[in-house]
This record gives structure tokens, C-alpha cells and sequence, in this order.
């Protein structure tokens, strides 16, 4: 299994992992508001997290093959966001939009502290 | 006032996040067509790049709609 491949599995690993501890939190915690905004924007960041590693993959061929045509999605992403923002808003009395704001970054954490850890223990097997 | 605000937001973080990934993208794509061998790890980096450069829009579409929802 190729390295890329490899991450990409790791972070959806740590993604499902966040989700879950999200749901227990809006199943037990006495903040259900929080954590279904929490919820709402964790979705829509593993939908965006989905399809940053697909084009990602698609880049990387498109490179390899000289193919004309490639996209990163950013439009999408950003739509995804733009639903999640709106769902909060628009529902506001179920959801927390700061805690949809935080889970809409979750993403991107997970990526940068995943990447983070596996530069550093690079280092240390080298 | 609110929909001007939120147009500015959303548009000057888009053509930043625009530049940013379009830049970083092209010198991946560049790397990879000189040493396909090295594809994973450029793709890598260029993940962790693109994530650091499109958090910011993201951030900039959910304080637009908010200042446009009130």
C-alpha cells in the first residue's frame, strides 16, 4: 500500500474516532445543543476531507499522465461549508454555530497534527 | 450593509485561498511530472499545505453568512 493511501486510511480513522466521541457527547453530556452543532460541522468536514484526499488522488494521476483537466474541489468544500452554516442558522435552536465552526475545522486539524506526528516520528526512525 | 460585508468577506478569502492552492498545486503538479517516484510524498505535503491555506475561507463563508443572518 502506497504512503499516500496509508494517511489517507490514518486520518479517516482519527475522523471516525472524533465522531463517535461527538455522538456520545450529544447522547450524554448536559451540552446536546453544542454538540449537535459540533456534529452538524464534523459531518460536512468528513465530507470535505473526502473529497480534498479523492481530487488530491485525481491531481496526482492528472500529473502522472498529462492529462489536461484537474480539480482540488475547493468550490465544493466551500459550498459544504456554506450548507452547514446554513442548516445552523437556520435550525438555531438545535444547533450551536460555534460548535458547528469548530467541528467545519475538525478536518483540518486532524490533518495538520496527523501530518505533524508522522514528520516527527520520520525524523526519529532516520 | 451585511450582504456588502459578507461579499467582501467570502470574496477576498476565496482569492486568497485562490492563489495560495493554485500556487501550491502547480509546483506539485511540476514536481510530479519531473519524479513520479515522489508523488506520495509531494502529495503529502501538499495536502498539509492546502489544509493550513483553506481553513481561512472556510472560516471567512461561516462569518459571512453570520453577518448576513442578522
Amino acid at each position: 500500500m502506497s504512503q499516500y493511501r496509508k494517511m489517507v486510511i490514518r486520518q479517516r480513522k482519527w475522523m471516525l474516532y472524533l465522531l463517535s466521541v461527538i455522538v456520545l457527547g450529544a447522547g450524554f453530556s448536559p451540552y446536546p445543543m453544542f454538540f449537535f452543532g459540533l456534529l452538524l460541522g464534523s459531518v460536512f468536514s468528513f465530507f470535505n476531507l473526502w473529497i480534498l484526499h479523492r481530487n488530491m488522488e485525481r491531481l496526482g494521476e492528472v500529473a502522472i499522465r498529462k492529462r489536461k483537466r484537474a480539480s482540488i474541489g475547493t468550490l465544493t468544500r466551500l459550498g459544504g461549508a456554506a450548507l452547514a452554516t446554513l442548516i445552523a442558522l437556520r435550525y438555531e435552536e438545535y444547533f450551536h454555530i460555534i460548535g458547528v465552526v469548530i467541528g467545519l475545522c475538525l478536518s483540518y486539524a486532524v490533518i495538520i497534527i496527523d501530518l505533524a506526528v508522522y514528520y516527527v516520528m520520520q525524523e526519529k526512525r532516520s | 450593509m451585511g450582504a456588502l460585508a459578507a461579499a467582501i468577506a467570502i470574496g477576498l478569502a476565496a482569492l486568497g485561498a485562490g492563489l495560495g492552492i493554485g500556487l501550491i498545486g502547480g509546483r506539485t503538479v511540476e514536481g510530479i511530472a519531473r519524479q513520479p517516484e515522489l508523488r506520495g510524498p509531494l502529495t503529502i505535503t501538499m495536502l498539509m499545505a492546502i489544509a493550513l491555506v483553506e481553513a481561512i475561507p472556510i472560516m471567512a463563508v461561516v462569518i459571512a453568512f453570520m453577518v448576513q443572518g442578522r
